[in-house]
């Protein structure tokens, strides 16, 4: 167990390095510069950033600046935001995203497995088709469909809820986006755990589990539940990393503060160190939480076992 | 499955009625667009555009920046809440002299920084020079470069000193080209710019005041290989200055003077009567220079701040907000009316208008009503409206492929009708550079007007002809055309427009390329691009030479240049006389009309949003507000139910 961990966390280096080499190299081909606009800069003037930000030197020497910062996990100064470093900016934006991301990881949880079970248990009742429907629009309605469709109902009908900005954790302006980044994962969990629910049903351990003569609520929550749950945790827990660390279109849709927000602007400016920045953040979450979603499988599934 | 079916529609019939119910509710007057309750404080909340850069006035050159730097920063000048032209601020008044080579301001006595310092003429020359400093990085330090040597100083140049001599190299004798002829004579009538007089000096002479008044130094490049560059090409300037001694231009050499403490004296290289409208821009506004020299880049941290405005910085939550509040050592702290702004940072348009209808916005900035809602929104009581200095037009590249042609150039543009496309995008059509109504009393050019016959004679005449000598689209290159656009949803409707023009008229499609924002603007700077262009230019400054001098240099994104355009353009700024100088300039447009290295477009319109009880908030031309003007009027029966007068 221990050996397998040492494995997983050094091979995390290596392809970190790929990754911010490779991301370095995307903002580098493509064109323009953080300063570049629609209003033509005087030749002067260009020169002047170029020196400032050391954009003049040689490509090697740039390179070899990023992955030294990167080994100090020190990714340097935002180049569009002056005076603004990126570890600064990481950690502005992260408690947003991952107060919303939480959240709609919790809901989704909640709604989705108690769905997918119930929907499971009452197979081809209307329960079972009607959520099952609603399931199939949630993953087929895109949130920046669905985001707006809220807006309308609950902030512009009912005005129940603002239609966008950030009040702080927790508040009103948490809902909509909550909800509306919610729903794809209510629908996906709800069908993993369904699917999950049918087959563990019939396997033989449940047959035993019944014959020993427990209660059926017994039988569905300490056994079959649990062995439903597996799909589920293998697909939500690197989601979990990708919610924490921004969603690029809820962010976008309600104007919050998130990472997600950051980082599309910051590809869309070419602020290459705050880039390089995210990415590498993004990379280690999503390496880590799939790490720890492999050691999960060990507590849940008794079957599994590292060698 | 019919009983679940019937259950299911009851759950779908009971969400219906939630939402008509919740319509109902929401019925109130139809005539505003959303609620039009007053915010209980005395508090502005507006939008002021995407996450600024940074808060130092000199660094930046947009607009959601300017909006910021309004409230925190004063200059010399402000803009006129109406007419956007420059009012006095912390300079009480200024004369110009006679030939357009300086100005004077004087300054208010009892101009105060936030921590209650006083603001004097020393601490102009300081921001100016500071915005200037090649290390500061300053993205609109060109709007100073009419300024004596501050083009130099900021590229880093060098003089070049003859110690034998003991004198400096001078700018005439190595002139390429024989000096234009000089000033014009000065008319009778004065300028029609209000505060400017042309006065006699009574400002005290000063050592500084004769190196300005002396005949420009030589100015060479700081960088070795850019100047033997510039030495190689001209063989008299090298032998001239071999052995002599390069010394930097310093930013003390820079024309900015403070003759005493309230007395500032800004000399100028060229005559550029332009620059007055420059004064309001965030790069002219006073900056603390203790702060600076303490904080270096982190002096805008809301701890450290030190402003010069009505309003001081109360919080920065990035991304998200931005809150101001009313600054007590302000000189004028009496007239500021709001307690209060808070200046969101986002740049959704249906975002905003969403906040906006439902009570979170008080007011919008330009551009921020989409063209597709104005059938709607447009009859609304809140919407304002007016004619803005900025243009939409396309360019030609004029240096490759059919469009070096300017008989294609001439038949492209009148294969266009510009009419059909303002009507549909709710804009006015641009007939000539110069939109009309934004200058008073410039006289209008009229450009070719659309006349699809003649466009294709003119084709046939430029050799897309059949047999009979009629124009033939089949033997038009359209394919060595191209049409390209960044992918903004507005431009891509004006290309899309503009392609089934040309389909229509000439019976030939010209491809359309939809580029990412910053290759395109690259392909386009860079001439890199087949054909067309589309560019959109506001004005930096309410003069028509903002415009005209896009193609003042060859480095502009359709390569036309012409001598005697620059010419007229320079005899024109060295005219004091208003009307004349505007004569000369009108003559330059159509220099610029006939060579057609452009297709002048559409006049934008403003098209903003601004609560009923919002007062003090106009539709300017350039939608930037004096915010100490601002106020929250409480009873209904002064609201504005409509664009407010713009005449009082």
């Amino acid at each position: 167990m221990l050996r397998f961990i040492i494995r997983r966390v050094v091979i995390i280096i290596p392809m970190l390095v790929i990754v911010i080499s490779l991301t370095w190299v995307l903002v580098r081909l493509a064109p323009g510069n953080f300063y570049t606009g629609e209003k033509k800069l005087a030749a002067g003037i260009e020169a002047n950033l170029r020196e400032k930000y050391g954009l003049n030197k040689p490509w090697y020497v740039q390179y070899g600046k990023v992955l030294m910062n990167a080994a100090r996990l020190d990714f340097g100064n935002s180049l569009k935001y002056e005076g603004q470093s990126v570890s600064q900016i990481l950690w502005r934006g992260l408690p947003v995203s991952a107060a919303v991301g939480v959240s709609a990881y919790l809901i989704a949880l909640i709604v989705g497995i108690s769905t997918g079970a119930l929907s499971a248990l009452k197979q081809n009742s209307w329960i079972d088709y009607s959520s099952m429907t609603l399931a199939m629009l949630g993953i087929s309605i895109p949130n920046f469909v669905l985001g707006p469709l809220l807006v309308l109902v609950f902030s512009l009908t009912l005005f129940w809820f603002p239609p966008a900005l950030w009040d702080g954790f927790p508040s009103r302006s948490l809902v909509l986006p909550a909800l509306t980044l919610s729903a794809i994962y209510i629908s996906y969990i709800a069908r993993l755990t369904r699917s999950g629910m049918l087959e563990i049903m019939r396997s033989d351990y449940i047959r035993t589990a019944r014959a020993k003569g427990l209660s059926e609520g017994q039988v569905v929550m300490r056994h079959a539940l649990r062995g439903s749950l597996l799909p589920v945790v293998s697909f939500s827990g690197p989601e979990l990393a990708f919610l924490i660390t921004g969603t690029v279109v809820v962010e976008k849709v309600f104007a919050l503060p998130g990472l997600g927000n950051y980082f599309i602007n910051a590809c869309f400016n070419r602020d290459e160190p705050l880039i390089i920045g995210i990415v590498a953040f993004m990379s280690i979450t999503v390496l880590a939480f799939n790490l720890l979603v492999d050691i999960a499988y060990g507590f849940i599934d008794p079957r599994i076992r590292y060698s | 499955m019919s009983h679940s079916g019937s259950r299911f529609a009851i759950v779908l019939t009971v969400l219906g009625c939630l939402i008509t119910a919740g319509c109902i509710a929401s019925a109130r007057d139809k005539s505003f667009f959303g609620t039009t309750a007053p915010p209980r404080e005395n508090v502005l909340r507006y939008v002021s555009g995407s996450e600024p850069e940074t808060l130092d006035p000199q660094v930046t050159n947009l607009q959601n920046e300017a909006r910021i730097s309004i409230a925190l920063f004063e200059g010399l000048a402000e803009y006129d809440p109406k007419t956007s032209e420059p009012v006095p601020a912390l300079a009480e008044r200024w004369v110009v002299n006679k030939d357009w080579s300086e100005v004077v301001f004087y300054l208010r006595h009892d101009g105060r920084f936030s921590n209650g310092d006083p603001i004097t003429a020393r601490d102009f020359a300081y921001s100016i020079r500071r915005g200037l400093a090649p290390e500061v990085g300053s993205r609109s330090a060109s709007l100073a470069y009419p300024i004596k040597y501050a083009q130099a100083f900021n590229e880093g140049g060098v003089f070049v000193f003859d110690s034998n001599s003991k004198s400096f190299l001078l700018e005439k004798d190595f002139a390429e080209v024989p000096e234009p002829p000089k000033t014009e004579a000065p008319s009778s009538s004065p300028a029609s710019l209000k505060p400017v007089e042309l006065a006699p000096n009574t400002v005290p002479e000063t050592e500084f005041h004769r190196f300005m008044q002396s005949p420009a130094r030589l100015v060479l490049p700081g960088k070795e290989k850019a100047r033997n560059a510039a030495l190689d090409a001209n063989p008299k300037l090298k032998a001239a200055v071999s052995g002599k001694e390069l010394l930097p231009v310093l930013a003390e050499a820079v024309g900015v003077e403070a003759v005493d403490d309230y007395t500032l004296r800004i000399s100028l290289m060229q005559p550029a009567p332009y620059i007055l409208s420059l004064i309001p821009h965030q790069f002219f506004r006073a900056v603390h220079q203790p702060t600076i020299e303490k904080f270096g880049g982190r002096w805008t941290d809301a701890d450290k701040i030190v402003t010069s405005g009505p309003f001081k910085l109360e919080s920065w939550n990035h991304y998200d907000r931005i809150v101001v509040t009313r600054e007590p050592h302000y000189w004028d702290a009496a007239n500021v009316h709001l307690d209060k702004i808070i200046f969101y940072l986002l740049d959704s348009n249906t975002t905003m208008l969403s906040l906006y209808k439902s009570g979170g916005l008080d007011a919008t900035y330009n551009h921020t009503v989409p063209s597709a809602w104005l059938d709607g929104i447009g009859p609304m009581k809140d919407f304002m409206d007016a004619s803005e200095a900025a243009i939409d037009y396309y360019n030609f590249n004029t240096t490759k492929g059919p469009t070096k042609d300017v008989r294609v150039r001439k038949a492209l543009n009148m294969s266009l009708d510009k009419q059909a496309l303002a009507d549909w995008r709710h804009v006015r059509p641009l007939m000539s550079f110069i939109p009309d109504g934004i200058f008073p009393g410039y006289p209008q050019r009229k450009g070719d007007p659309f006349d699809p016959e003649k466009a294709k004679s003119l084709l046939a005449e430029a050799g897309y002809h059949d047999a009979s000598g009629k124009f033939d689209p089949q033997k038009f290159e359209a394919s060595e055309i191209e049409l390209i656009v960044n992918p903004d949803a507005n431009n891509i409707a004006y290309a899309e427009f503009i392609q089934a023009q040309w389909k229509q008229n000439l019976g030939t499609t010209i491809p359309l390329r939809i580029m990412e924002g910053k290759t395109f603007f690259k392909a386009q700077a860079q001439l890199e691009y087949k054909g067309v262009s589309r560019t959109g230019w506001s004005a930096d400054y309410l003069d028509p030479f903002t415009f005209l001098g896009i193609f003042y240099a060859s480095a502009n994104a359709s390569g036309w240049w012409d001598a005697k355009y620059v010419e007229l353009l320079d005899r024109a700024n060295r005219t004091t006389d208003h009307q004349k100088r505007f004569e000369l300039l009108a003559q330059a447009e159509q220099i610029l009309l006939d060579a057609q290295p452009v297709i002048p477009m559409t006049v934008g319109t403003t098209r903003w949003m601004k609560k009923p009880y919002v007062k003090g908030l106009f539709p300017n031309p350039v939608t930037l507000h004096s915010w100490k003007a601002v106020y929250i009027e409480r009873d209904p029966s002064k609201w504005d139910y409509g664009m407010p007068d713009m005449s009082k």
